[in-house]
C-alpha cells in the first residue's frame, strides 16, 4: 500500500494547515461576534448561544464557517483479545480564498484528514494524513449529512436503520495500516456547552458549535503491516464548527472522551496559557439515559500525574493525570506512552492523542482517547 | 642480429625517441596544439550539450517527479474534467494537475513559464514543484500565502533573472491586460538554472482567462496494476489531441529537438581532431624522414625492429598525451566561457531556460583524453611501419628520402569513395540523425585526400608553361614528391573542404530564409500580443480598434497553437490565418492532386518537417483535434517551414474559428493604403493600447531580428571552421619546418650556386603556395559536394527543410586566396630556420 | 685570371672573443685553362679558403679578382651574382637535387641565369652526353652510382661556362678507381672552357692530375714538394 503521508517533503509545512481537533482559527485577538473577515468578501459566521442544533442535517458540513472537524476515536478487539485505539478526523476549513473565482480549482474550501492506529505491540502510533482542495467528486464535506472525503478516505453518515439507530462508516488507506469501520450510535448525539454552544475561552466569541456521539459501537477489519483482523469495540465521534476558537495567550489544551463501561460518557477540556495554568475548562458528563451534565470550568480540573518526554521531539507530555470531576477523583492512564504525532514533516504540528483507560478508585470505568496540544511549540493556525 | 635486453629497450625509449621531440620543439608544439584544440572543442561541445541536456532532462524529470505517465495536450490545454475522470480510475494512485502558462512580463524581454499547480495534488506527485513560503516579520508565516491567487513563487534561478526579492510584485500580462502578483516565496527544490514559477491552479486559470482548461495531469499508477494495461486503458479515456507519455518519453521528445544540431557539433569536433591526427601524422612522417640514417645506425647497432616501432609509437602517445591533457584543461576552460557568453544552446536557442553548472565529469573527460592519445598514436603509426621497413645499407644514400615522399595516385581508392559517398546519400536517416550523409562527408573527404599525389601530378603538369627558377625548382619538387603534398595539405583539403561545404551551406540556408521571411511576412506592420506560447492575446474589440486607425487598409489576424497529433510525436504549430487558398505560403509542393468527391474538406497546408514526420502529400486527409473534437482535413500543399522543426499546419483562420471556438489571435499583419506614412500609422496604434502590452514591427524588423538570430546559430560553427582551418595551416607549417631542415643541404647547395637567401625563402613560399593551391582547390571541388550532401541529405533528414543551393563565390575565392597566401607565409616561415644556416654548414657532410 | 693577394682568414676561438689565425698571406695567379690542386693538414682551411674565395666567407685580409675584377667586399647579392655567372661547384657529397631529373639538376645553373627552359634543356642534354649520361638525362638522380652522381655535378659545374670551378674534396665519396676519371673529366672541361679549377683534395693521386700542386700552411699556399 502506498499511503501519501511519507511522501510529503517538509515544504508542505507551508501549506499550513496545522488543523487540528480542536484547533482554532486565526488571531482571535481582533475577533468580533458580528463575524471576522479574511480573505475579499468572506465573512465568517459568528457562533452565538441559542442557535438550536437539527439532526441530521446538523451532522453535514457548515461549509459558511471558518472551521470544522469531524473527530472519530475509538478503542478496537481483535478475537486474540489484542486491544488497539484508532483515531480518524475530518477537517474542513473555508480560507476565504477564491471565492468569486469560477474556477473549479479555487480554493474555497480545504478538506483534511488525519488517521492514527496505537498498537502496543507498535511502541508507537502509526499515523497518516491527506489534504486536498474541495473538488467534487474527489474531495469535499456534504451538507445536510455527515459526508467527508478525500479520495478514498471517508467518513460518512450512512442512515439511520431501520431501529432507529444511526451507522457511519469510515474508510483509511495508508501505508502501513487501513481501516473500515462501522460506527453505530443507538442513542441520540450530546449536545455540549449550553445546547451545543461551547464556550471555550473567558470571552464568549471564541465558541464554537458542538455535539458528541460517545458509545458508538465499532465493528469492521482493520489492516496492519498486511495483516487483516475482524475487530470489535465502541468509539466517541465529536462535530465540532466554528469561525473563532482559540483565544489570544492560549499554548494549548488538553481534552479528553471516555465511554464510561457504564453507558455513560465523560467530554473534558481545558484551555492552558504559556505558564500551563487553565485560562478555561469545560465538559460535559453524560449517563446511560442520554441525559447530559454540563460542566462549568470550575467542575472541571487536571492534574498531571507522570510525564513521558519524546525523543524524537524533546517534548514533554504528561501520560498519567489526576482527574478532578464534578467533585469525583479519576486517574487517567494511556494504553501506551508514545501516542506522540509527529507531522512536523507534513502539516508542522507536534501533538499527543493517543488511547486512555480511565480509573475511579483504582478501578477502570472507562476508555476513550486524551489529546494534548501545546507541548511542544504554541499550536498555531 | 638480435634485439637488445627489454631494459636496454626502455633506456633507448627515454634517449632516442622521447628525447627527439624534444629537438623538434616548434613542430612538437604545433601537433600538441593542434591535438588540444581537437581535443578541447571536441570536449567542450560535448560538456556544454551534456551539461545543459543533463540540466535540461533533470529539470523535466524533477519536474515530472514521481509520474508515471504524463497526459500532455497542446499548449491550448483540454478540457478539466478530465483531471476529475482520471483521478477516479481506479488506476490511479495519484493525479497532479497543471496548467502551464509561458507568461508575458511587461518590460521584460522574455517570458516566464508559469505552472499553475494544486500544491496538494503536486506533493504527492512533484514534490519538487511545491512553494516555500516565505517568512514574514517574527518568522511567522502565512499559512494560506500558497493558495492566495496573487501569489507567485519564483524558483532561485527565474528569482535572479528578474532579479526580484521576496514580497514584491511581479507584472504580468494576460490577453492586453496587466496584473500585479506578489513573490509570496521559492521553489527551493527546483534545480538550478531552472527558471519557471509556480501559483495556485484555480488563480491560475482566472488570471490567464484559462478557466476549465489544463495542459498536463501527472499520473501515478496505482501500485501492482499491470501499466501497460493501465496506460491502454487511460489512453481510451482520452479526448482527441491529448496523449499520455511516459516522462522519459516527453523529455527524450523535448531532448529529440536538439540532438540533429548537437551531433552536427559534435561532428565539427570529431574533424578539429581527425585534423590534429594529420598534424600528428605529418610531423612524425618527416621527422622519420630526418632520422633515417639515425634510425639506420641504430638498427646496424643491433636495435629491434619492435623497438624502433614501439618508441616512434611513444612519440604519438606522448605527444597525444600531453595534447590531451591540454584539450581538456582547455575544453573546460572554453565551456566556462561559453556558458558565460552564449549560453548553454551554444546560440542555438534550444534550451531557454536552463543555466547549466560545469560539473567536472570524469568518464567523458577521460575519453577526451584517449581519443587525443588515440590520435597521437594513429599519426604515428604509418610512419613508425615506414621507418621498420628502412633498410639500413640504403639509408645512408642521399634522396633516399624521397622514397617516403613518394605517393601512388590512388585514383581507383578515391572513386570507390565517391561511389560510397553517393550510395550512404540514398540511405534513411537512423533514429532521426542522418547517420549515413555523415558517413558520406566522410567518405567525399576520404576520396578527396586520396585523389590529392594524382591532382599534383596533374596540376603541375598543366603548370608546364611556366617560367623561372623558382617555379621550375618548386614545381620539380611537388611533381617528384606528391608525398609532401599530401603530407602538408591533407589537412588543408579536409578543413578547406569543410569551410567550404559549411560556407555553401551557410550562404544557401540564408539566402533562402531571407526568402520566407519575405514571403511570410507580406503585411506592412505587425503587432503581437505576445509570441504563440505566451500569455498575451488580441480579442475582437482590440482588433476593431487597429482597423480603424486611419491609413490601415486591413487587418488580418493571426493565431498560434499547437496540436499534438500523436504520442509518439512532439506536438506541432497550428497557424491559422487568412492564406487566400495557400498564395501567402511558400509552397515546395502545389497542391496538385486530383479533386475526388472528398474535395469539401477545408484545406490545410502542413510545412516539409510534418511532411516527413507524418508522411503526407498534397492530396493526403488528416485529422486535427480542434475545440476537443478531431476534425478531417485535405492536405492541399506542401509549405517550406524554417522556424519549427516538429511541422506546422497552416489553415484557413475562417475554418479554425469555425471548428475551435477560439476567438483569440496572437498577431495581427496591418496593411496600409498607398501612401500612408507607416511612422505615423504606427505611433497611432501604439497608441491604442498600454505601453508594454504589444509589441509592434515592421516585417524589415523581423527579418533583421530573425537573421540575428541566424548569425548566431551559426557563429559557434564558424568559430570551429576557423580552428579547423587553423590547423590546416599549422600542417603546412608544420610540414615545411621539418622539411626545411631536411633540406637544408639543398639550400646550401643552391646558395653555392648564387642563390641568395631571400629567394631560397620565396622557394619555399612558392612550394607552399602550390600546395596550398593544390590542396584548397580540392577541397573546395570536395566542398561543394559535402555541401550538397548537407544541404540535400543531412539538413533534410535532421530538420526536414529544403534550400536553394547559392554557391557564395566571392568569399570562397577570398577565402581560398587568403588561404594560399597564407600557406606560402606559413611556408616561408617555417623555412626561416634552414635559411639562417650558412651555406658552408649545409655542404658539409659530416655537420 | 684569377689572383689571390695575401688573403688573411681568422676565427673565434670557441668559448672566447681571442681571434685566431687560420692562415695568412695566401697569393695564387691562376690562367685561363690552369687547374691547381691545394692539399694540407686536416684543419689547416683548405675548404675555408675554397669558401673565401667563393665569397661565402669573408676574409679578414687581402685581395681577390677574377677577370681584373676584385671581388673582396662585395656585397652578399653581388657575390651571388658573380657566383651565378662566373662559378662552378663540385662537393664531395654531390648535392644533386633528388626532386630534380639529371638534365633538370644540370639546368639549374642556366635556370638561375633566367636562360629559357628549351635552351636551358638542350645544353644541359649535351653537357649529360659529354660527361657519358646523355641517355639518361631524364632519369631521377636516385638510382645512379655515386661516380654518376659526380658526373652529373660535374656537367651541373660547367654547363653555364663558369671562369672557375671549385671542387671541394670531388673524389672523397668516391672509390680510387673512378676518382681518376671523374677528375679527369673535370680538369679536361675545365681546359676545354679556358676555365680555371681549384681542387682542393687529400689524394696525392688526384692532386697530381692538375696542373700545379700547392699545399696549404698557416702562411700560405708553399709548392708541394716534388709535385713537378
Amino acid at each position: 500500500m502506498r499511503g501519501y503521508g511519507s511522501r510529503w517533503p517538509g515544504v508542505l509545512r507551508i501549506v499550513t494547515l496545522a488543523l487540528w481537533c480542536c484547533a482554532p482559527l486565526g488571531d482571535t485577538a481582533n475577533a468580533r461576534a458580528q463575524g471576522t473577515q479574511a480573505g475579499a468578501g468572506a465573512i465568517f459566521p459568528p457562533v452565538v448561544e441559542g442557535r438550536a442544533l437539527a439532526f441530521p442535517a446538523d451532522t453535514g458540513a457548515h461549509p459558511d464557517f471558518r472551521t470544522e472537524w469531524w473527530y472519530a476515536t475509538g478503542w478496537l478487539a481483535d478475537d486474540e483479545g489484542g486491544e488497539r485505539g484508532f483515531q480518524v478526523t475530518f477537517f474542513r476549513v473555508r480560507t476565504g480564498i477564491g471565492e468569486d473565482n469560477p474556477s473549479r480549482f479555487a480554493p474555497r474550501q480545504l478538506i483534511l484528514a488525519h488517521a492514527a492506529l496505537a498498537d502496543p505491540a507498535e511502541g508507537r502510533l502509526l499515523h497518516a494524513e491527506r489534504s486536498a482542495r474541495a473538488l467534487e467528486p474527489l474531495a469535499g464535506a456534504g451538507t445536510g449529512r455527515t459526508d467527508a472525503r478525500i479520495d478514498d478516505w471517508t467518513l460518512k453518515l450512512e442512515t439511520g436503520g431501520a431501529d432507529g439507530t444511526d451507522r457511519y462508516r469510515t474508510r483509511v488507506r495508508a501505508d502501513a495500516f487501513a481501516f473500515d469501520l462501522e460506527l453505530a450510535a443507538h442513542s441520540a448525539p450530546i449536545l455540549n456547552g449550553r445546547a451545543g454552544y461551547s464556550q471555550k475561552a473567558p470571552d464568549p466569541v471564541n465558541a464554537s458549535y458542538y455535539y458528541s456521539r460517545p458509545q458508538l459501537a465499532v465493528t469492521g477489519e482493520i489492516e496492519l503491516r498486511g495483516t487483516r483482523r475482524a475487530v470489535r469495540g465502541h468509539a466517541w465521534l465529536d462535530h465540532e464548527w466554528s469561525s473563532e476558537l482559540m483565544p489570544a495567550g492560549a499554548q494549548g489544551w488538553d481534552w479528553i472522551g471516555i465511554n464510561l463501561h457504564d453507558g455513560g460518557a465523560l467530554m473534558a477540556f481545558r484551555m492552558r496559557d504559556a505558564a500551563g495554568q487553565a485560562l478555561w475548562a469545560g465538559g460535559t458528563l453524560g449517563v446511560e439515559t442520554g441525559e447530559a451534565r454540563i460542566l462549568t470550568p470550575e467542575e472541571v480540573r487536571f492534574q498531571p500525574a507522570r510525564h513521558w518526554r519524546s525523543a524524537r521531539t524533546g517534548a514533554e507530555y504528561p501520560i498519567a493525570w489526576q482527574l478532578e470531576i464534578a467533585g469525583r477523583q479519576f486517574e487517567l492512564r494511556a494504553l501506551m506512552d508514545d501516542q506522540e504525532l509527529d507531522s512536523r514533516g507534513s502539516t508542522g504540528a507536534v501533538y499527543w492523542e493517543g488511547a486512555v483507560r480511565l480509573f475511579e478508585h483504582g478501578r477502570e470505568v472507562g476508555q476513550g482517547y486524551l489529546e494534548m496540544t501545546g507541548y511542544a511549540d504554541r499550536l498555531r493556525m | 642480429m638480435s634485439g637488445l635486453a627489454p631494459g636496454a629497450g626502455r633506456a633507448a625509449l627515454g634517449s632516442i625517441f622521447l628525447a627527439s621531440l624534444r629537438q623538434r620543439r616548434m613542430a612538437t608544439l604545433l601537433s600538441l596544439v593542434a591535438i588540444a584544440l581537437g581535443v578541447a572543442l571536441g570536449l567542450a561541445v560535448q560538456l556544454i550539450q551534456s551539461s545543459a541536456l543533463d540540466e535540461f532532462g533533470r529539470g523535466m524529470r524533477r519536474l515530472a517527479g514521481e509520474a508515471d505517465l504524463q497526459v500532455l495536450g497542446s499548449r491550448g490545454g483540454f478540457d478539466d474534467t478530465l483531471y476529475l475522470t482520471l483521478a477516479q480510475m481506479p488506476e490511479v494512485e495519484a493525479a497532479s494537475p497543471v496548467l502551464e502558462i509561458e507568461a508575458r512580463l511587461p518590460g521584460h524581454e522574455s517570458n516566464l513559464r508559469v505552472l499553475g499547480i494544486d500544491l496538494f495534488r503536486v506533493a504527492q506527485v512533484q514534490p519538487a514543484l511545491l512553494p516555500q513560503v516565505r517568512a514574514e516579520r517574527d518568522n511567522a508565516r502565512d499559512r494560506l500565502a500558497a493558495l492566495r491567487p496573487d501569489a507567485i513563487f519564483l524558483s532561485p534561478a527565474a528569482r535572479v533573472a528578474l532579479r526580484t526579492e521576496d514580497g514584491e510584485l511581479l507584472r504580468v500580462q494576460s490577453g492586453l491586460e496587466e496584473a500585479g502578483l506578489q513573490v509570496a516565496g521559492s521553489i527551493a527544490a527546483a534545480g538550478v538554472g531552472e527558471r519557471f514559477a509556480v501559483m495556485d491552479l484555480g488563480a491560475a486559470q482566472q488570471l490567464f482567462g484559462r478557466i476549465g482548461t489544463l495542459t498536463r495531469i501527472d499520473l501515478r499508477l496505482a501500485p501492482g496494476v499491470e501499466r501497460r494495461e493501465a496506460e491502454a486503458r487511460i489512453a481510451a479515456r482520452l479526448p482527441p489531441g491529448v496523449a499520455a507519455l511516459a516522462p522519459e518519453d516527453s523529455a527524450a521528445q523535448s531532448a529529440g529537438l536538439s540532438r540533429a544540431y548537437r551531433v552536427n557539433l559534435a561532428m565539427l569536433a570529431a574533424i578539429a581532431l581527425l585534423t590534429g591526427a594529420f598534424l600528428v601524422f605529418s610531423t612524425q612522417l618527416l621527422s622519420v624522414v630526418r632520422r633515417r640514417q639515425e634510425f639506420a645506425l641504430l638498427r646496424a647497432l643491433g636495435l629491434d625492429r619492435r623497438v624502433l616501432l614501439r618508441g616512434l609509437l611513444a612519440e604519438g602517445a606522448f605527444v597525444g598525451l600531453v595534447g590531451g591533457v591540454l584539450g581538456v584543461v582547455l575544453g573546460y576552460g572554453l565551456t566556462a566561457l561559453a556558458f558565460r557568453v552564449v549560453g548553454a544552446d551554444l546560440g542555438a536557442g534550444y534550451f531557454r531556460g536552463v543555466s547549466p553548472e560545469l560539473r567536472f565529469q570524469p568518464l567523458v573527460s577521460f575519453a577526451y583524453l584517449m581519443l587525443g592519445v588515440v590520435a597521437g598514436v594513429a599519426g604515428a603509426a604509418l610512419p613508425a611501419r615506414e621507418a621498420t621497413r628502412i633498410a639500413p645499407a640504403r639509408a645512408l644514400h642521399a634522396g633516399d628520402e624521397m622514397e617516403i615522399l613518394q605517393a601512388r595516385p590512388r585514383t581507383a581508392a578515391a572513386l570507390g569513395c565517391l561511389m560510397l559517398a553517393g550510395l550512404a546519400c540514398l540511405l534513411p536517416p537512423w533514429q532521426g540523425v542522418p547517420v549515413a550523409g555523415y558517413a558520406a562527408v566522410a567518405f567525399l573527404l576520404a576520396a578527396a585526400v586520396l585523389l590529392l599525389p594524382g591532382a599534383t601530378r596533374w596540376a603541375m603538369g598543366g603548370l608546364a608553361g611556366r617560367r623561372g627558377v623558382l617555379a621550375e625548382l618548386a614545381q620539380a619538387r611537388l611533381v617528384a614528391a606528391p608525398g609532401q603534398v599530401v603530407v602538408a595539405g591533407a589537412g588543408v583539403v579536409a578543413s578547406v573542404a569543410l569551410a567550404v561545404s559549411m560556407a555553401i551551406m551557410v550562404h544557401s540556408f540564408r539566402l533562402s530564409v531571407d526568402d520566407w521571411l519575405r514571403t511570410m511576412l507580406p503585411a506592412d506592420l505587425y503587432l503581437r500580443a505576445s509570441s504563440s506560447a505566451a500569455s498575451g492575446h488580441f480579442d475582437a474589440p482590440s482588433v476593431a480598434r487597429v482597423a480603424a486607425v486611419a491609413g490601415v487598409a486591413a487587418v488580418r489576424e493571426i493565431r498560434f497553437e499547437t496540436l499534438r497529433l500523436s504520442a509518439r510525436h512532439p506536438p506541432v504549430t497550428l497557424i491559422a490565418r487568412p492564406l487566400s487558398g495557400g498564395a501567402g505560403l511558400p509552397l515546395v509542393e502545389p497542391g496538385d492532386f486530383p479533386r475526388d468527391g472528398l474535395t469539401d474538406r477545408p484545406p490545410v497546408w502542413v510545412s516539409e518537417a510534418m511532411a516527413d514526420l507524418f508522411a503526407l502529400g498534397p492530396g493526403d486527409f488528416l485529422k486535427l483535434p480542434l475545440g476537443g473534437l478531431a476534425h478531417e482535413f485535405r492536405v492541399a500543399g506542401v509549405w517550406r517551414d524554417y522556424a519549427r522543426q516538429h511541422g506546422a499546419v497552416a489553415l484557413e483562420l475562417e475554418d479554425y474559428r469555425r471548428l475551435s471556438g477560439d476567438g483569440r489571435s496572437n498577431d495581427l499583419a496591418v496593411e496600409f493604403v498607398a501612401g500612408a506614412d507607416p511612422a505615423r500609422i504606427s505611433t497611432a496604434i501604439a497608441a491604442l493600447f498600454e505601453p508594454g502590452r504589444i509589441e509592434l514591427a515592421s516585417p524589415g524588423e523581423i527579418r533583421a531580428l530573425s537573421l540575428a538570430i541566424f548569425d548566431r546559430t551559426f557563429f559557434i560553427t564558424w568559430l570551429m571552421e576557423a580552428v579547423a582551418i587553423l590547423i590546416g595551416l599549422f600542417g603546412i607549417a608544420t610540414t615545411f619546418a621539418a622539411l626545411s631542415i631536411s633540406r637544408t643541404k639543398e639550400f646550401g647547395m643552391l646558395r653555392h650556386l648564387g642563390m641568395v637567401r631571400s629567394q631560397i625563402g620565396r622557394l619555399l613560399a612558392h612550394e607552399g603556395a602550390l600546395t596550398a593551391a593544390i590542396g584548397v582547390a580540392l577541397g573546395c571541388v570536395a566542398g561543394g559536394a559535402v555541401a550538397l550532401v548537407l544541404i540535400r541529405v543531412i539538413n533534410r533528414q535532421s530538420f526536414h527543410w529544403s534550400m536553394d543551393v547559392a554557391i557564395p563565390v566571392g568569399l570562397i575565392a577570398g577565402f581560398a586566396g587568403l588561404l594560399v597566401v597564407l600557406a606560402a607565409l606559413a611556408a616561408r616561415a617555417s623555412g626561416a630556420a634552414a635559411m639562417r644556416g650558412s651555406a658552408v654548414q649545409a655542404v658539409r657532410e659530416d655537420w | 685570371m684569377l689572383e689571390l693577394d695575401g688573403i688573411s682568414k681568422s676565427f673565434a676561438e670557441e668559448g672566447g672573443g681571442a681571434q685566431r689565425s687560420l692562415f695568412r698571406g695566401v697569393s695564387l695567379r691562376l690562367e685561363p685553362g690552369q687547374s691547381v690542386a691545394i692539399m694540407g693538414e686536416s684543419g689547416v682551411g683548405k675548404s675555408t679558403l675554397l669558401h673565401c674565395i667563393a665569397g661565402l666567407e669573408t676574409i679578414d685580409g687581402g685581395r681577390i679578382a677574377l677577370g681584373g675584377v676584385e671581388l673582396a667586399g662585395l656585397a652578399e647579392e653581388a657575390f651571388a651574382k658573380v657566383r651565378r655567372e662566373r662559378y662552378g661547384f663540385v662537393f664531395q657529397a654531390f648535392h644533386i637535387l633528388p626532386h630534380l631529373t639529371l638534365a633538370q639538376n644540370v639546368a639549374l645553373p642556366l635556370w638561375l641565369l633566367g636562360v629559357a627552359r628549351e635552351p636551358a634543356a638542350e645544353r644541359a642534354h649535351g653537357m649529360l652526353v659529354r660527361v657519358g649520361l646523355g641517355d639518361r638525362a631524364n632519369e631521377w638522380p636516385r638510382r645512379l652510382s655515386g661516380g654518376e652522381l659526380q658526373r652529373v655535378a660535374i656537367a651541373r659545374a660547367l654547363v653555364h661556362r663558369p671562369a672557375l670551378v671549385l671542387a671541394d674534396e670531388p673524389t672523397g665519396n668516391l672509390d680510387p678507381e673512378r676518382a681518376g676519371s671523374v677528375l679527369e673529366l673535370l680538369l679536361e672541361g675545365v681546359r676545354e672552357a679556358s676555365a680555371m679549377a681549384i681542387v682542393v683534395t687529400h689524394s696525392r693521386q688526384a692532386a697530381a692530375r692538375a696542373d700545379r700542386v700547392l699545399r696549404l700552411v698557416r702562411d700560405g699556399l708553399v709548392e708541394e714538394a716534388g709535385s713537378s
